[in-house]
């Protein structure tokens, strides 16, 4: 097993390999994948892309062709969830940070790919996307993966043996950043909430075929709550676990079958 | 055993839907969340003493002729061999409006259907590939070092130091 870890765009990555690891040139051009996507899209950092047209230094329009397809696919995204995923601040800045990190991963992904490596995974930051099979002591085995509990960040919610067309498990939640969502409706800190009432989500894990739907529709659910999850999963190819205020959890079928939990 | 397997399925995926149950306006039996496996076989026994009802009761199907799916058919008064598709009574719980449809063939029911109203024009949707309550076990702990890679809220760089995807790098596993 070969792992390659580095730091990039505020958090860290790990790229973990069932056999060798690729060739200095192919994991500089995995390092690139997320320098460039940060250089250009993160609003944190003065002199990208984004940055100039919120302080309208640089019209949309003349913005790079990637940035505007980025753009684009945000507001797709925007209009899919009913706006629970947006690209837009509510001062009206665009902010595609809800896509950046995912497609970060997506275009390592694929360098990866293209350099013919087969068994691998990447975590950038608790998202993970991955291919192949893991290498456990010398057997070829499904990647197995564990979701943090939110309540107990060394603890794990469930075991997840990965296959199929599944290839992307990404988890949205409130623990480490603070509250970055902006909730859809209502007041979640209120006291009293009603032993029946569907609370606010804490933590929303999704595995999708693509890190990009995982990770937006992660998003989407956590901001939207029980009704978007319940939309998504009407209209879309996922699985989904969520934990809500109270640490009670719900699994779609996917997640039903994982190692760690019961069907209540 | 098929049907009865499949009536299982479909409601232990709904287990903590409190689901109101209502056949041809007759009796209500109110399913606990706990004892949803066993509706099936109350609705099955239901069935056959449907027919003093549904005779002097022809809307018997009318607290779901609002959805789409009602598709009760009349002839529920032929009870020994009832045929059709039945629908129970929409029941508010805390995962939304729910109902059971049940298809009856000759007094047995074939097929159970978990249904969901959503709110835009009263469509009926199933809610098998919904998230459906599960309980954790408290034995994962110790089974962290079987583990691959974890998923969790993004982590900071400072995070990861003190993260158990750390403790698995630094595993080298």
């Amino acid at each position: 097993m070969g792992l390659h870890i580095f730091d990039t765009m505020g958090t860290t990555v790990s790229l973990n390999v069932a056999g060798a690891l690729p060739n200095a040139s192919t994991l500089a051009e995995v390092e690139e994948a997320f320098v460039d996507i940060d250089r250009r899209f993160s609003l944190y950092r003065d002199d990208s892309e984004l940055s100039r047209i919120a302080r309208g230094e640089l019209p949309l329009t003349r913005a790079d062709a990637e940035v505007r397809q980025s753009y684009a696919d945000a507001l797709d995204w925007a209009r899919l969830t009913g706006d629970a995923f947006t690209p837009h601040r509510p001062d009206g800045v665009i902010d595609l940070s809800g896509l950046v990190k995912a497609t970060a991963i997506d275009r390592a992904g694929r360098v990866l790919e293209a350099a013919g490596e087969v068994n691998w995974l990447i975590n950038a930051g608790g998202d993970i996307l991955l291919s192949g099979e893991s290498n456990v002591g010398g057997s070829r085995e499904p990647w197995r993966l564990a979701i943090i509990d939110p309540q107990d960040r060394q603890g794990l919610l469930c075991l997840l043996d990965v296959t199929g067309s599944r290839s992307a498990l990404a988890t949205s939640g409130t623990a480490e950043r603070g509250e970055h969502v902006w909730r859809a409706s209502g007041d979640h800190r209120r006291d009293g909430h009603r032993p029946d009432e569907r609370l606010p989500f804490v933590q929303v894990s999704v595995l999708a075929d693509d890190i990009v739907t995982a990770d937006v529709l992660a998003t989407a659910i956590l901001a939207g709550g029980p009704e978007r999850s319940d939309d998504v999963l009407d209209r879309f190819d996922v699985d989904v676990l969520t934990v809500d205020g109270r640490g009670e959890l719900t699994a779609s079928p996917g997640f039903r079958r994982a190692a760690g939990l019961l069907t209540a | 055993m098929r049907v009865r397997a499949l009536a299982a399925s479909i409601l232990s995926s709904a287990a903590v839907l409190a689901v109101g149950w209502q056949l041809g306006g007759q009796g209500q039996v109110q399913v606990a969340p706990d004892a949803a496996a066993p509706a099936a076989s109350a609705a099955t026994t239901a069935a056959p003493q449907a027919p003093s009802a549904a005779a002097s009761t022809p809307t018997a199907a009318a607290p779901t002729a609002a959805t789409p799916t009602a598709a009760a058919t009349a002839p529920v008064a032929a009870a020994p061999t009832a045929s059709g598709t039945f629908t129970g009574s929409v029941s508010r719980t805390r995962y939304g409006n729910v109902q059971v449809q049940i298809t009856v063939a000759n007094g047995s029911i074939t097929d159970v259907t978990a249904l969901q109203l959503t709110n835009d024009g009263g469509k009926s949707v199933s809610i098998s590939n919904r998230a459906a309550p599960v309980l954790r076990t408290e034995v994962l702990k110790a089974q962290s070092a079987n583990v691959q890679s974890v998923s969790g809220a993004t982590y900071t760089s400072e995070g990861y130091l003190s993260s158990l995807q750390s403790a698995l790098d630094q595993a080298g596993l």
